[in-house]
């Protein structure tokens, strides 16, 4: 018995839209994650080892 | 009422290859359903319903339901898929197929996990304090300064990762 199929005959929202959705999507968390991450200022407080450059503090 | 002409075309062709009609069959059922069809049909967990997918036959598929009635190797192998499906929506791989549906749902997630970094976007600018000055750049960096002069964690912690000799973060 001849197993076809019946997808490729009537494609529903999610084999037409699928992966535009799904390409779209990602793309716009990343971008708006790493823009939030980076641009907007937000204090992380990473670890000062290899990043900060100490500063002498006596003389105040 | 196309599954009623594609009917007739398999009766009068019989078993001249089913594919072509599968196809419209399959298209037409899995629209809109037109009032002969149930609306429960079998499903992987209830495969035998009792009642059958086409309930209202017309004359050439009653005929056909007589014919059932008798011995079976009577029956072509047009009739045979015909009856089945009368009986049934969909074939177990019909209905047991994959699907791209996942890619709609990860996309919205995504959508919406991007949505929650614009509302933070706006905390950021409207909610947050000012920044302590105890965060600031000048203030960091003489506190970790003083850090270093008390040697703090020399074992393993910060003032291990610092060259005293070369007055640098070691590599």
């Amino acid at each position: 018995m001849a197993r076809q199929s019946h997808q490729k005959c009537t494609p529903d929202f999610h084999d037409k839209y699928g992966n535009a959705v799904l390409a779209s999507g990602a793309t716009f968390c990343i971008a708006v994650w790493t823009s939030v991450a980076t641009q907007i200022k937000i204090e992380w407080n990473l670890s000062p080892v290899s990043r900060v450059t100490p500063k002498e503090w006596r003389d105040q | 009422m196309l599954p009623r002409a594609a009917w007739s075309l398999v009766l009068r062709k019989g078993g001249r290859g089913r594919r072509g009609m599968h196809s419209s069959e399959g298209t037409t059922r899995g629209g809109g359903k037109m009032s002969p069809y149930t609306n429960c049909y079998a499903q992987r967990y209830y495969p035998m319903p009792e009642e059958p997918f086409c309930t209202e036959l017309n004359a050439e598929q009653q005929a056909l339901k007589e014919k059932e009635k008798g011995s079976w190797t009577q029956l072509t192998h047009a009739e045979k898929v015909a009856l089945y499906r009368l009986q049934f929506n969909e074939t177990f791989a019909e209905m047991n197929r994959r699907s791209n549906e996942w890619k709609t749902v990860m996309g919205c997630v995504f959508f919406f996990i991007g949505f929650a970094a614009l509302v933070i976007w706006w905390q950021r600018v409207y909610v947050f304090p000012p920044k302590p000055i105890t965060l600031t750049d000048e203030w960091k960096a003489q506190q970790l300064q003083r850090m270093l002069d008390m040697k703090v964690n020399p074992v393993q912690g910060l003032a291990s990762r610092w060259d005293y000799e070369k007055k640098q973060w070691k590599k």
